[in-house]
This record gives C-alpha cells, sequence and structure tokens, in this order.
C-alpha cells in the first residue's frame, strides 16, 4: 500500500516537474506572513498589494498569503492594516517563487478603538495543519472537542458510549497525543480510554490540529500530534464583543447555552478582558429502537482572561473551569465474564428504560482547574522573551454500583496537580532566520483520596519533568527549512498500599528529540511539505502500576514497572493544491514506534468469588503505523461546491506480526453545499447534504471480546442562515445526523460491545453575536 | 507600569507557592469494603412439617484475598441425603474488614436477588424455592427438596447473586432462572460448588 502511495507520489512529482519545465515565466508566487512586530503574533486580515501588477491578498488565520502567476521582474509590495503603518518594500522576483515575512509595526495615533488587533501565536511549523475557525467551528457547537475535531481529516475519536469521545490523530490518542488549553498542556487522567479531555469547546474560536511528532517544541508525549484549542485574543481597546449561543437537540433532549463578553479599557491602552461561560445538560441517549439506560450528562464550565499589552510588555491571566458529571451505560458495567458474554451475544442492552434526565451509578464526576499567568517581553524587535506558568487541579471521582453506603462513595478518586513553567526566547535575525531556544518543567502530584473502599487501581506518585530545547527556522525564496532538538529528563516516585504492603517505586528517564522539516512552494498553486521528527514517551504510571478490576471490561489489568520508554521517528508529508476552483491536500505519513506499550490478553482468566475475568498485561513490542489522509473542495458554480476527506490508517504490531485493537478504520466523508443566498451575499442561506462512509476494521487484533461491527453509511443534513441586523449578526443552524435513523456499531467506540450508536438527532442551533 | 518592575517577584512568589502546595499525599491503607471473602452456605434439615432435625452443617467457599490476583477460592463440596429437605441459609462475610455482608444484602433485598443454577437443579437431583423471612424474593434464606431418586448423586449447584436487577422481570421469581442477565444488573457472586448425595 506504502509502495503504491510513494509511486503515485511519485509520478504525480515527475508530472508536476514535468508541467514546471513547459510553463510559462508568469508563474510566480509570492507568499509570506505578516505578524506583528512589537509581539511576532499573526495579522489576519491585512492586505498585501502589488503595485504594477494590480493585484492582491488577504492574509489568512495564521498570517499567510499568497500571490500568484506572477512573471518575472521588480515590485513595489503594499501592506496594509488598519492602525498599523504601511508597508511598502521593492520585491526582486526572479526565477524562483519567493517568501517574505512583513512585520507592522502598531501607530501610536488613537484611532477612536476602532483596531481590534490579534494575539493569536501562528503555529510556525512545516508538519501538516488544520485549523477548524469560523463557519466550520460553528457547526460543531453542541459537540464534545473529541467529536468536533472529526471534521479534520485523519482525525478520529475513541469514545466510549456517545458521552465519553477522545480525538485520535492517526491512530494515537490519549497520552500519545497532546492537548493545549490556551497554551497549557492539559494534564488530566488521561491514560484512561474513558477519560475525556477536560475542557469546554466552546472556549474555543480556534482549534488546530499538528499532525506531526511535535516532542521538540511541546515536550515527551506530543508523539502521535497536539491539539491547540485558543479562545480568541483579547481586545487591545475598548470595543466590546458579546456572543450567545443557544443549542437544542432532539436525541437525548440536550440543552446547551453559552455566552462570552469582552472588551477593553478605555482609559488603559492595551487593557482587555474576556469572559465565557457554558452549561450542558443532557439526557438518556437514544439508539434507534431504545434509549440507552443512564447515559445523560450535565457539563458546566467557566472561563476568563485578563490581558495588558504595550509595545513592549505582553501580561496575561486566565483561568478555566470545567466541570462534568456523566452516566455511564447501566448494562456496560459487568460484575464478570459470563455477564460480559452475555450481553456481548445479546448485542443490546438488557435493560432498555423510559427516557430520563437523572443520572445514576455508575457515574463520572470531574472538576477541573486550569490557571495560567503569561508574559512576554521585546528587548529589540529581534528579540522576545517569553514566560509561561500554568498551574492544574483535576479531581476525577468514578462511582460503580455498590452496596450500601459504598454507593454513595467513589470507587476511585484521585487529585492531580500539575504545575508547568515554560521560559522561551524568540528570535528573528534579518528576514531570513527565526528560532526559540526554551526551557519547560512540568511538576506533578497525583493522590489517591482516601475512603474509596478499594485498593486504588494507580499508586500516589510525584513526576518532574524538565525539557530543554533550540528550534530554527531558515526562510528563503520558494523555501522553508526547519530544525530543532531537544533534551528531557523525567523522574517519578510512585507509592501505594497493596492490602498493608507499602509498595514503593523510584524511576527516571531521559532523552533526545529531534526534528527536521521543509516547506517548497512547488509551482503557483502547488506546496510541498514534509516533515520528520522523533518523539519518546515514557511510560505511564497506570501502564508501570496498574493492578486491579478494570469494572467495564470484565478484566484485571496488571502494570510493569520495567517497562521503557517509547521511541517513535514519524515523517509526514503534505501536498497543497489551491487553484481557482479547487482545494486538495493530501497527507502522507509513516510512524516507526520501538517499544509501543499495549495492553494485552495474556489468554489465562481469573477466578474470584464473584466469578471470572479476562487477564491483560501491559507488554511492549514494535509498531509501525502509516496513512494518508485527503481532504478537497471544489466549487462547480458560484452556488454549488462540493467536499470530500477521507483518511486511511495501517497500524502493525512487527514483532508479532498481527494488529493492534482500536486503530480506525477506513472512512470518508463526501457531501455537496448548495447556496441560497442573495448575489450580493450568497453564502447567507446554504444547505448541505453529506454522507459518511466507514469501512468495517478488517485488520483485527487475534484476541477481541467481539468481532468489528460491519461497515456502515450516515446521512447528515446541514442548513445554516446568516443574518444580519444592523452590526449584529444572527446565525440559524438546522443539523439533522443521521437522517435515516441507521441502527450501526462504530468499531472505535469501545461500547460498541453493549450497544447500537445514536440514532437520528435534530439539533437547532442558535447564535448571536453583538 | 512601574508595578511591572515587580513582576519577577510576584512570579517567584506565586510559583513557589505552586509547586509547594503540590507534593502528593502518603499513600494509606485502604478498607476494602465491598469484598466478599467467605461465603458459608448453611443447612439444616427439616421433617414434613418444617421443624428442624439434627444439627445443621455448612458449606463454605473462601478467597481470603478478594479479587487480587493469586490464589483460587477453596470451595467444600455440599454433601446432602437422598429425599430429605433442608433449609439453606446464605451467609457472606469480608474476612478482611470483619464485617458482615448479609446484613447489608438484605437491607438492600430489593436490588439484590440469588438465583441457583447448574446440573443439580437441571437433572432433578435438586428443587429449590425461596423461603425468606417475609416472603421477599431474595434467596438468602431457601428450601431445598432432594429427589428421592436422584438421576445422578453427583451435581453441581451455582449460587449467582445479582445487583441492581429488575425484580420483577417475567421469570426472575423462579430461583432457578436461567437468564437471569435479562433482568438487568450485574454479578456480585459467582460460585459453583460440587454437590454429592448420599443414600
Amino acid at each position: 500500500m506504502l509502495h503504491k502511495a510513494s509511486l503515485c507520489l511519485f509520478s504525480f512529482f515527475v508530472l508536476l516537474g514535468s508541467q514546471l519545465a513547459a510553463a510559462q515565466s508568469c508563474n510566480l508566487v509570492l507568499r509570506g506572513k505578516i505578524l506583528h512586530l512589537e509581539n511576532d503574533d499573526a495579522i489576519e486580515a491585512a492586505y498585501v498589494w502589488i503595485l504594477e501588477t494590480r493585484t492582491g491578498a488577504v492574509s489568512d488565520q495564521n498570517g499567510n498569503f499568497v500571490i500568484r502567476e506572477l512573471c518575472p521582474g521588480t515590485y513595489t509590495v503594499t501592506v496594509q492594516y488598519l492602525g498599523h503603518k504601511e508597508i511598502r518594500q521593492t520585491v526582486n522576483l526572479t526565477g524562483n517563487s519567493t517568501a517574505q515575512t512583513f512585520r507592522m509595526e502598531e501607530e501610536s495615533l488613537d484611532l477612536g478603538g476602532v483596531e481590534v488587533h490579534g494575539h493569536r501565536e501562528p503555529v510556525q511549523t512545516t508538519t501538516a495543519v488544520t485549523s477548524l475557525y469560523g463557519d466550520a467551528i460553528l457547526q460543531t457547537r453542541g459537540s464534545s472537542l473529541g467529536e468536533s475535531l472529526k471534521q479534520v481529516a485523519g482525525v478520529t475519536s475513541f469514545s466510549t458510549g456517545n458521552t465519553i469521545s477522545k480525538p485520535v490523530i492517526h491512530g494515537m490518542h490519549s497520552n500519545r497525543i497532546m492537548i493545549l488549553n490556551n497554551g497549557i498542556r492539559l494534564e488530566g487522567q488521561q491514560w484512561g480510554a474513558e477519560h475525556a479531555p477536560e475542557i469546554d469547546p466552546f472556549l474555543a474560536d480556534e482549534i488546530t490540529v499538528i499532525k506531526g511528532a511535535e516532542t521538540v517544541r511541546f515536550g515527551p508525549e506530543a508523539m502521535g500530534g497536539v491539539i491547540l484549542v485558543n479562545p480568541p485574543a483579547l481586545p487591545t481597546s475598548k470595543n466590546s464583543t458579546t456572543e450567545f449561543h443557544l443549542i437544542g437537540a432532539t436525541n437525548s433532549y440536550m440543552g446547551n447555552v453559552s455566552a462570552s463578553h469582552m472588551g477593553g479599557s478605555d482609559k488603559i491602552k492595551g487593557l482587555g478582558y474576556r469572559v465565557q461561560g457554558s452549561a450542558k445538560r443532557a439526557g438518556n441517549v437514544k439508539s434507534p429502537n431504545y434509549y440507552q439506560a443512564n447515559t445523560g450528562m450535565s457539563e458546566y464550565n467557566f472561563s476568563g482572561s485578563v490581558g495588558y499589552s504595550s509595545k513592549k510588555l505582553g501580561v496575561e491571566t486566565y483561568y478555566s473551569f470545567f466541570n462534568t458529571e456523566i452516566g455511564i451505560l447501566r448494562d456496560s458495567h459487568t460484575g464478570n465474564l459470563s455477564d460480559l458474554i452475555d450481553i456481548i451475544n445479546n448485542g443490546e442492552p438488557f435493560l432498555k428504560p423510559d427516557f430520563t434526565y437523572e443520572i445514576n451509578n455508575p457515574k463520572q464526576d470531574v472538576t477541573h482547574h486550569l490557571a495560567k499567568l503569561k508574559s512576554h517581553y521585546h528587548f529589540n524587535p529581534n528579540w522576545k522573551l517569553n514566560f509561561q506558568y500554568g498551574f492544574q487541579f483535576n479531581n476525577r471521582q468514578e462511582y460503580d454500583k455498590r452496596r450500601g453506603e459504598l454507593n454513595a462513595k467513589p470507587s476511585l478518586d484521585l487529585d492531580l496537580y500539575t504545575n508547568t513553567v515554560d521560559l522561551f526566547l524568540d528570535h528573528n535575525l534579518k528576514a531570513n532566520w527565526t528560532g526559540s531556544f526554551g526551557l519547560n518543567v512540568i511538576q506533578q502530584a497525583n493522590s489517591n483520596v482516601p475512603g474509596t473502599g478499594v485498593t486504588p487501581l494507580i499508586p500516589n506518585y510525584d513526576m518532574f519533568n524538565g525539557g530543554i530545547y533550540a528550534l530554527e527556522k531558515y526562510l528563503k525564496g520558494p523555501l522553508e527549512l526547519e530544525g530543532g532538538l531537544r533534551f528531557d529528563y523525567r523522574t517519578v516516585s510512585a507509592a501505594r498500599y497493596v492490602g498493608e504492603d507499602l509498595q514503593t517505586a523510584d524511576l527516571d528517564y531521559q532523552s533526545f528529540s529531534a526534528f527536521v522539516g521543509g516547506l517548497y512552494q512547488l509551482s503557483p498553486y502547488f506546496a510541498f511539505t514534509s516533515n520528520l521528527g522523533t518523539a519518546w514517551r515514557p511510560p505511564n504510571v497506570n501502564e508501570l502500576f496498574s493492578q486491579g478490576l478494570h469494572h467495564g471490561a470484565a478484566a484485571v489489568e496488571i502494570g510493569d514497572p520495567n517497562l521503557v520508554p517509547e521511541k517513535s521517528l514519524k515523517w509526514v508529508n503534505g501536498l497543497e493544491f489551491e487553484h481557482n476552483k479547487a482545494i486538495v491536500e493530501i497527507t502522507a505519513y509513516a510512524n516507526q514506534i520501538n517499544n509501543y506499550i499495549y495492553l494485552n490478553p495474556t489468554g489465562e482468566t481469573f477466578t474470584s468469588l464473584r466469578g471470572t475475568f479476562n487477564v491483560y498485561e501491559y507488554l511492549q513490542a514494535d509498531a509501525f503505523f502509516y496513512g494518508f489522509d485527503l481532504s478537497g473542495s471544489y466549487n462547480f458554480t458560484n452556488r454549488a461546491s462540493g467536499y470530500l476527506k477521507g483518511s486511511i490508517i495501517r497500524a502493525k504490531n512487527t514483532d508479532e506480526d498481527n494488529y493492534f485493537p482500536f486503530i480506525p478504520s477506513d472512512r470518508m466523508d463526501w457531501g455537496v453545499s448548495f447556496s441560497l443566498g442573495k448575489k450580493e451575499n450568497l453564502d447567507s442561506d446554504r444547505i448541505t447534504l453529506s454522507n459518511v462512509l466507514v469501512a468495517r476494521q478488517k485488520r483485527e487484533p487475534d484476541f477481541d471480546l467481539a468481532p468489528a461491527p460491519p461497515g456502515y453509511a450516515l446521512f447528515n443534513f446541514g442548513y445554516q442562515k446568516k443574518l444580519e441586523l444592523g452590526k449584529n449578526n444572527f446565525n440559524i443552524g438546522v443539523q439533522v445526523t443521521n437522517i435515516l435513523n441507521t441502527e450501526y456499531k462504530e468499531y472505535m467506540n469501545r461500547f460498541r460491545y453493549f450497544t447500537a450508536d445514536m440514532g437520528r438527532n435534530i439539533l437547532l442551533k442558535l447564535n448571536y453575536q453583538f | 507600569m512601574k508595578n511591572f518592575q515587580k513582576l519577577p517577584i510576584y512570579l517567584f512568589a506565586a510559583l513557589t507557592f505552586g509547586f509547594a502546595s503540590c507534593e502528593s499525599e502518603d499513600p494509606v491503607p485502604e478498607n476494602e469494603g465491598e469484598l466478599i471473602t467467605d461465603v458459608t452456605l448453611i443447612f439444616q434439615e427439616i421433617d414434613a412439617g418444617g421443624n428442624p432435625v439434627g444439627t445443621p452443617f455448612t458449606a463454605s467457599a473462601v478467597d481470603p484475598e478478594g479479587i487480587e490476583i493469586g490464589s483460587s477460592p477453596t470451595i467444600e463440596p455440599i454433601t446432602l441425603a437422598k429425599g430429605k429437605s433442608y433449609k439453606m441459609t446464605i451467609n457472606a462475610f469480608n474476612n478482611i474488614e470483619n464485617e458482615d455482608i448479609t446484613a447489608e444484602i438484605f437491607e438492600e433485598a430489593d436490588e439484590h436477588q440469588f438465583f441457583f443454577l447448574g446440573t443439580a437443579f437441571s437433572s432433578n437431583i435438586l428443587g429449590i424455592e425461596y423461603d425468606d423471612p417475609g416472603s421477599i424474593i431474595l434467596g438468602i434464606r431457601t428450601i431445598l427438596n432432594v429427589s428421592a431418586s436422584p438421576t445422578s448423586n453427583n451435581g453441581q449447584m451455582q449460587v449467582v447473586l445479582r445487583h441492581d436487577l429488575d425484580k420483577s422481570f417475567p421469570g426472575a421469581t423462579n430461583p432457578n432462572f436461567a437468564n437471569f442477565v435479562q433482568a438487568g444488573g450485574e454479578t456480585d457472586l459467582d460460585i459453583t460448588f460440587p454437590v454429592v448425595i448420599n443414600d
């Protein structure tokens, strides 16, 4: 498969090359980035204009712009952005296409509070990146983070029922990817398959997925990729924005409200604030033919931020609070193996109650606090020092159905404190060299809250991780090159009682990681990126020390304190094509992981008075992952367009020559859209009809409790209307998912053993911005 | 603006505070509150009028480590006599915490029920009926009738305790209800005792 694909890509390049040779000379490209001089943050919607050709472009969210079809010659380029000094520069285009970074200086004159400039950190990487923002993110409102990210080709979800969903990037999830909440790596108990990320998707106005190994930039564990959840930039002048969301759904009778408000100070220039909150309540999820017992959930979130920025100094404080209570499908908690086999053979739950909002045991109750202080200082236009401190407290309580007073007590009650410190120095030298040197520290303390009446699944532990790194990027003509190196050291000190025995362990790990990457503008319409990165991940505490019964799975899981770190090498290649009507993005990757840690069924069973259980142990083997993501869109007319997204992943245990469990099967999502709006505003009314096709996972592990479910096809419908009421925006969205109420099971849903997935759901989404 | 010059001091103070509050607690031994380590079946022979005959005897299943990996439970055989009737009482005990679980089960009789399966019932060796105080259907107390002409003098009795089931599920009033899983809930106990029938 891989060979075929590389052959494919190869012939593609040959074709391209011959085209290039034959092409006329007027196919040069001027591409580049527009940044704030004071802090290197991207400027969106800056205007780049070439006087001689009378052509121009507007910079995107990341500050990038492209002007195509230029003949060789000397041009005068102007860059304009409100509240900033105009840049006028002569650019000499020769045989090569050219990349140029423009840094705009803020004008000191008072513009009466009109300008709101972006403080978004551009993701400066040559690896495959996809962002959700604007309309795309509006459509995902009401979904959890894991579900929202399914919009991105190559990202799927690993879920436990329909309320717990974890993002999967190129087949990796949990401790093999990293999620950043406004720049701070989210530290909950993310090792657990049923532990969803503790983050409110409403706080984000942009979610970015980096699909490469980004250990150097972000630290160990960013092996499969990184997800950046970013709130909007704080205003720096008096200009307030308020936004409301109101969402209702017919399935599970879900209601979701969110409000946010941001503004700036009139008196102190550069002082801005933002507050945001959301609440969500849902009852039993309905599969096409029955309600899933005890699958309600509630969620309350809040976040707030205050920031100040001046020419040299920027300071930002941020706090977010997340709380959720999630009911777990009653029948998924089985007493022993024969219970489990009985329900799997039944194919659906035994209990089929009526609808209720009530949440009983088994359930989860999770609270997450995150506070952050961030500051930067410009020594001069070329050097900038950044400091960021994050504090997180995560409490996770899991309740099982138990006897007597114990039923009111959690069976798992964990307090996790995390401190993170990032200190880094950014530089840009001439126009060509940019880079960063930094260090970061993570310190973590995990404690079991006594009184659960259960021997803890994982011990109490203290973890310390220190890392130093350097990154450098070189930009010249159509070429962008980057590389980086990092060293990490980690210690883990764990202790717990099993019965009356005190067990302790002190472990330490260290490793280098490195990456090189490049971007090359092949032709006016083609850009090629390639990134090769090593990554490592020390074994997680659950993999080292788990010992005990995993309720839902009727399994006894045994950790191994002698596990060694995983080490990986990931190569990601991307090809982007953009022409008038078409956009195509292809990503191909290969990831070799040595000492990949996985939970292996031993084939043995364990008998107790409670019955029989399967025994699983943590093992290590070499793994090879590879795959492709494809996404593209085409405008047939100015009213009709189509899109297609798909992904293929292959993952193999190369030691045992068999397959790993829970690797996403091949899937594709395609659809057509029609704009119904008036000529001057076509997209004000838009309908979309889409179809999701998911194949059966034919590459199953040697042992699974049930065979992979058959493939399925779902049809979805969407309608979006935008109304402008004066300066205010009112968006109305109607979405119907699973129109035909198809009964299906998703391989990546752990509850496929017990129940069919969610049936038809009709959502009404109202959004008001003023 | 001048305040910002003190920023490093504030930062340092905040950091020190953050890190100091961030040591893990010392672990403490956890009481395994829910564990059942000993299950004892107490048999009292009764006559036709329900009056006790002779002294009671027991058969027990013991798993000192509970759910920990290691040893398998020790299960004693049940020895009964042909054509006799017995009152059987089940006693569940947590030996680690020295806690009587039977009382807890009895208190939550609406959420619990014992079922009795295995060849001892399917091959016409034993018959069983619920005999709990107050006519509740629970199974802590039952009446066992040994066939006068059993098909075999060896069999198995599987004792299953279900928790959080729908007790009004059709068929669930039968102590031999084989499809108990359909009534929902989960298994708290599942022990198979060998049964020996003497003449």
